[in-house]
């Protein structure tokens, strides 16, 4: 079913998308294992429900952003219900041109100031 | 390892909401869909408060209305014309099927209505069960199908029951109840002794708290006084489970048993021919399903036949259905009953 695309029909990709293939960049994991992961990487502002997770994996698989995976990496805790996703090389190349194209974004509002000036006494992190 | 109440309810309604998505999508998702909603339910349930299943009721809501609306349209335009021949095909063949009298939608909404209630219905309130042994006989016999009622006795402090009919197991209560030596079979009888009560028993009648009982449900088939099954407690014996032995080891003190807290003690109304408590022990009150509420057909059929449904018993069903029905036990209601003290 999956058709090549090209990136720049791809992009830019809704936020959901976006972090779930930053979830999928490191190990394959179940749905509920990308909820958790997009949960973290957000400080719990993204909560995906069932319905918004399956419906972007969908279009995803669809696009071959994604591919299911038959690995079972943890079959201790492991549901037969549960799928495994991982992510092909197209995926990597459209979520690496994504972030560049976040990133740039943030630098030109950098750029114009439009960054709050960090808090004293907060030290941050690169 | 079990859920509660609360998000088993929210599990099953999750699985019937998802009917409202395309087709194709559930075919495909269904499965991981539930269960990543009862992986969510749980996490849930382990931070307290009534607040959380609430922002997280409204969050599920929200996130169905709107992935529903996007899967739909997304459905709507990916149709194809050979789905076109097919849901016509579909249409033309219900109509067909119901007839010039019924509209084709009532139809359908009245099934899906009576699926989505029977649904409910079987799983969260009540539940058929067949008797499959005499160890209740005079009030349940062999081949009784009973209604059993699952909410009368839910888990005590759960969220459901505030909102339900619910009330503590009483003495002369029926239960149904998983049985402890093997937890998938569903076990019925009578609740003697509640957490507190001393128990024991004098020749085959039963002294609870000091006070000799007369129990008008039971039956006795057998004249003979067998020390251990009719003088309760004695030492245990060949039949006596681990179970039981433990139960005589902590909890039988000066020649009498006294219920611990969170267990009951039961017994069959055929008193010489039950295993029960004096057997196997106490039941944990969490593995007390419900009462049963009413037999709804009561068949004479031997025990096997009951367990697992063979072809033999079709077979026996379908040629003696009329006169092997006990019509007479039809919606009989199974009543606890207290016990009389003998003054």
């Amino acid at each position: 079913m999956s058709k090549p695309s090209k990136l720049e029909d791809l992009l830019p990709l809704t936020p959901p998308v976006f972090h779930i293939l930053v979830a999928l960049s490191g190990d394959e994991l179940h749905g509920y294992g990308i909820m958790q992961d997009v949960a973290r990487q957000t400080n719990d502002a993204l909560q995906l429900g069932p319905g918004t997770l399956y419906g972007c994996l969908k279009r995803m698989l669809a696009a071959g952003m994604v591919e299911e995976s038959d690995v079972r990496p943890d079959p201790a805790l492991d549901d037969e219900r549960r799928r495994y996703y991982r992510m092909t090389p197209l995926g990597r190349r459209v979520v690496r041109a994504e972030a560049q194209r976040l990133a740039d974004a943030v630098g030109a509002a950098k750029a114009r100031r439009l960054f709050d000036r960090p808090k004293a006494g907060v030290t941050g992190g690169a | 390892m079990t859920d509660s109440l609360l998000s088993r309810w929210f599990c099953r309604i999750y699985l019937v909401m998802l009917y409202a998505y395309p087709r194709e999508f559930r075919l495909q998702f269904g499965g991981e869909m539930q269960q990543f909603f009862r992986d969510r339910c749980r996490q849930v349930s382990r931070t307290p408060g009534a607040w959380n299943w609430l922002r997280f009721a409204i969050h599920s809501a929200a996130d169905w209305i709107s992935t529903l609306f996007q899967e739909r349209t997304a459905a709507v335009r990916e149709v194809t014309v050979e789905d076109c021949a097919r849901k016509t095909f579909q249409i033309v063949r219900t109509v067909w099927s119901v007839g010039r009298h019924a509209q084709p939608r009532g139809f359908v909404a009245e099934w899906a209505m009576t699926l989505i209630v029977f649904l409910f219905a079987t799983t969260t309130l009540v539940q058929a069960y067949v008797v499959p042994t005499g160890s209740m006989e005079s009030t349940v016999m062999i081949g009784d199908h009973m209604l059993v009622d699952r909410v009368a006795y839910s888990d005590h402090g759960s969220w459901g029951a505030h909102l339900l009919p619910y009330r503590e197991v009483q003495r002369g209560d029926i239960i149904c109840f998983h049985y402890p030596e093997d937890v998938r079979q569903i076990y019925v009888k009578r609740v003697i002794g509640v957490p507190g009560d001393r128990i024991h028993m004098e020749n085959k009648q039963v002294v609870r708290n000091g006070r000799r009982l007369r129990e008008p449900y039971t039956q006795h088939i057998d004249p003979m006084i067998d020390p251990y099954r009719d003088n309760f407690p004695q030492a245990p014996q060949w039949n006596t489970s681990p179970r039981g032995r433990e139960m005589f080891a902590g909890d039988v003190r000066n020649g009498e048993l006294i219920v611990p807290p969170g267990k009951l003690f039961v017994m069959g109304d055929n008193r010489e021919n039950s295993a029960d408590s004096r057997y196997w022990g106490l039941v944990p009150r969490d593995y007390v399903v419900g009462k049963p509420v009413f037999v709804y057909w009561s068949y004479d059929a031997p025990t096997a036949d009951l367990e697992s449904w063979s072809i033999d018993h079709i077979v026996d069903v379908a040629a003696h259905f009329f006169t092997k029905t006990r019509w007479n036990r039809t919606f009989l209601v199974p009543r606890a009953q207290p016990a009389e003290i003998v003054p």
